[in-house]
């Protein structure tokens, strides 16, 4: 990986932290949402800070140049943040479900009662 | 103690004003010389059209969703009802009339004499009848899944799309905790005998619908079998009551 690539990748994932903090500090994301983006940058800062470390890996599963194991882990990441986004979906959808049904017998039996 | 059982016709309708009101006097009418004791309310699914109007100004029991659920969300919401208000059995009836309540107390009766925690009205069991049984693709694609559900409970159900079904108070309670929201007939029923309960089919009659859209067209349906399919096969899992 050359020297170049190394600073752009240091610089990106610095400022991605940033950003991740300053969004929780605005309360905008939960720590709890959070948590995922910053052991996301977290790895990208690994990676521009020890890119030996890193070619070892890439050698151990096959990449023959290093970037693409960078772009690899990248795409990793990216599918493992979309998969969680996934599930947080699918509990809210849960919980709007269950919101709905609840709100609309309260409403029914509002009607009822006035009419009775 | 069947008497006194207390019975709700859950009837799920979304954009049926040209069948509800017909569908919801053939209830009352059966009711009337009926010796059980029914009572109905309508899960209005988010109706763009004039089905909550119809309602309201014949004064039929109805509860209307803020938002379109889907076809599993309503009838889901007429469990929580049943639940709410203490029924024992809960009979889902479709609004749009392909349901013949004849057969209403034929459905129930195994509840009632506790021979079954969850009964189906079938079109398929009775095969002298020359009644409404669907297109002949649609036939195939319950037979497949009619397949796969012997495969995952080695229990064979044979009408698996059929809407026309009772539970009694414990089946309701696992369907309030967890009833499929997109397609809940064959998905629910997996559901129940995964819980061991015991669920019957009785042979009942259907019509053509008489108007309005049936919810599964052409090209869904191939997403629709794919979905059920993985549904039974991968989420259902075997567990106890």
């Amino acid at each position: 990986m050359t020297l170049n690539l190394r600073i752009d990748l240091l610089i990106f994932s610095i400022l991605l932290l940033l950003l991740i903090f300053k969004f929780m500090k605005d309360k905008k994301i939960p720590v709890k949402y959070a948590l995922v983006w910053i052991f996301a940058s977290a790895i990208l800062l690994f990676v521009s800070l020890f890119p030996k470390f890193l070619g070892h890996i890439a050698s151990l599963i096959g990449f023959e140049v290093l970037v693409n194991l960078v772009i690899a882990i990248l795409l990793v990441l990216l599918l493992y943040i979309t998969l969680v986004l996934t599930i947080i979906v699918s509990k809210q959808q849960k919980k709007i479900t269950i919101l709905i049904q609840e709100v609309s017998l309260l409403k029914g039996e509002q009607n009822n009662d006035k009419k009775s | 103690m069947a008497k006194n059982d207390k019975l709700l016709f859950i009837i799920p309708a979304y954009n049926e004003e040209e069948n509800i009101l017909k569908v919801v006097n053939t209830i009352n009418n059966y009711k009337k010389k009926s010796q059980q004791k029914y009572d109905l309310i309508v899960i209005n699914d988010g109706s763009s059209d004039n089905t909550e109007r119809i309602l309201t100004e014949n004064r039929i029991p109805h509860i209307r969703l803020i938002h379109n659920l889907g076809i599993g969300g309503a009838v889901q919401t007429g469990y929580r009802y049943a639940l709410e208000n203490d029924y024992d059995i809960a009979i889902q009836y479709d609004g749009d009339g392909q349901h013949d309540i004849q057969y209403a107390e034929k459905i129930i009766a195994p509840i009632l004499n506790g021979e079954a925690d969850m009964v189906i009205g079938s079109r398929f069991i009775d095969k002298n009848s020359n009644s409404f049984k669907s297109s002949f693709v649609r036939r195939i694609g319950i037979k497949l899944i009619s397949f796969v559900i012997k495969f995952k409970t080695n229990k064979m159900i044979y009408d698996t799309t059929s809407g026309f079904r009772a539970i009694n108070k414990k089946v309701m309670e696992t369907f309030v905790d967890d009833y499929p929201i997109e397609y809940p007939e064959p998905i629910s029923t997996v559901h129940a005998l995964q819980k061991n309960y015991k669920v019957k089919e009785v042979p009942v009659e259907m019509h053509e619908r008489k108007g309005g859209k049936s919810s599964i067209t052409s090209w869904k349906s191939i997403y629709y079998m794919i979905n059920v399919i993985l549904s039974i096969l991968i989420v259902e899992r075997k567990c106890n009551k």
